[in-house]
């Protein structure tokens, strides 16, 4: 049983780790989707790429701030 | 052939680095307990990630639909990539420790040391569950990565998945000690990096994103996520530079 909720809170972990963070970026996809759908401009899907990288940014400078101000 | 070789090249690499993992588990437990137990362990452990490919694999590759295929497993992937990501930003610009191979070997041995009957079971209980939570990230990386780049992309994940595992274990048996020099954290930064992009290409394309100049845009998308990483390691040094 230990084995089996191990590898379960494995499997989630593969995808989540900050369930706030998993999203804003399955967020950005969606918005990405809907703009794809009503946009046909070619290379306008580099934008969801710029927005998960922006996501990435300040997601990573946030908890580093956090670990900073709990140290 | 571009895919084929990003399809082997992405199973290589994160299996290479969780293989160096599992590797460091099986042999603290085989040099103080003899190997018999933990070499069982391992190798029920492969099969039963073997069976969770098979499975998986043929079921992405017979049963979901090219696009949404492409849309599900290319936003998992992009999930996967930005954690991958996440932590070797975190763990380059100095704010989380970096995977220490001897810390990880000390580790097990402890656990071992607090468990002296059925001395067996345990060494095989502990390289099952060693190698087998290991593999779970090969398992997705390969089926993922194979079952999304087209026919032929299963056997090519497969094969870069198998190479890896193969090499790392020839270089535990000749070292017999746990691979700390292996650049494990630099590697997962290049794998969390090629994951991101082909995660966001193929979830974009299951979207119905044309690419300009096709596959070659990861490329690009690879340029985006890599600066963006490196824009945070900097932004985040120049706060703590103590701790950078």
């Amino acid at each position: 049983m230990k084995f089996l909720r191990a590898a379960v809170a494995e499997v989630i972990g593969l995808f989540v780790g900050d369930w706030a963070q998993t999203a804003v970026s399955i967020g950005i996809l969606g918005i990405g989707w809907f703009v794809l759908s009503r946009v046909h401009v070619n290379g306008i899907a580099f934008v969801i790429g710029i927005a998960l990288a922006v996501q990435i940014v300040y997601a990573t400078t946030f908890e580093a701030r956090q670990r900073s101000g709990r140290s | 052939m571009y895919s084929q070789l990003l399809t082997f090249g992405a199973a290589f690499l994160g299996s290479a680095v969780e293989s160096v993992e599992a590797l460091t588990i099986v042999l603290a437990v085989g040099l103080t307990r003899g190997w018999r137990s933990p070499l069982y362990g391992a190798a029920v452990a492969l099969v039963l990630l073997a069976v969770l490919v098979l499975i998986f694999g043929q079921l992405i590759v017979t049963r979901v639909p090219e696009l949404t295929l492409k849309l599900i497993i290319g936003t998992l992937i992009v999930l996967f990539g930005l954690r991958w990501l996440h932590k070797a930003i975190l763990r380059s610009a100095g704010i989380i420790a970096m995977h220490d191979e001897n810390k990880s070997y000390e580790d097990t041995l402890k656990e071992l040391s607090g468990s002296p009957l059925r001395q067996d079971w345990v060494a095989f209980t502990i390289a099952l569950k060693g190698v087998f939570l290991e593999g779970m990230e090969v398992v997705f990386i390969v089926v993922a990565v194979g079952g999304t780049s087209g026919s032929g992309g299963l056997p090519t994940a497969v094969a870069g998945g198998l190479l890896a595992m193969l090499v790392i274990a020839v270089v535990g048996v000749v070292v017999r000690r746990p691979l700390a020099q292996v650049p494990e954290n630099t590697l997962k930064y290049a794998v969390g990096v090629i994951l991101a992009s082909i995660g966001t290409f193929w979830a974009a394309e299951g979207m119905g994103a044309v690419w300009p100049l096709d596959l070659v845009s990861v490329l690009g998308l690879a340029a985006i996520y890599f600066g963006a990483s490196r824009v945070a390691v900097m932004m985040i040094g120049r706060r703590s530079p103590v701790m950078a």
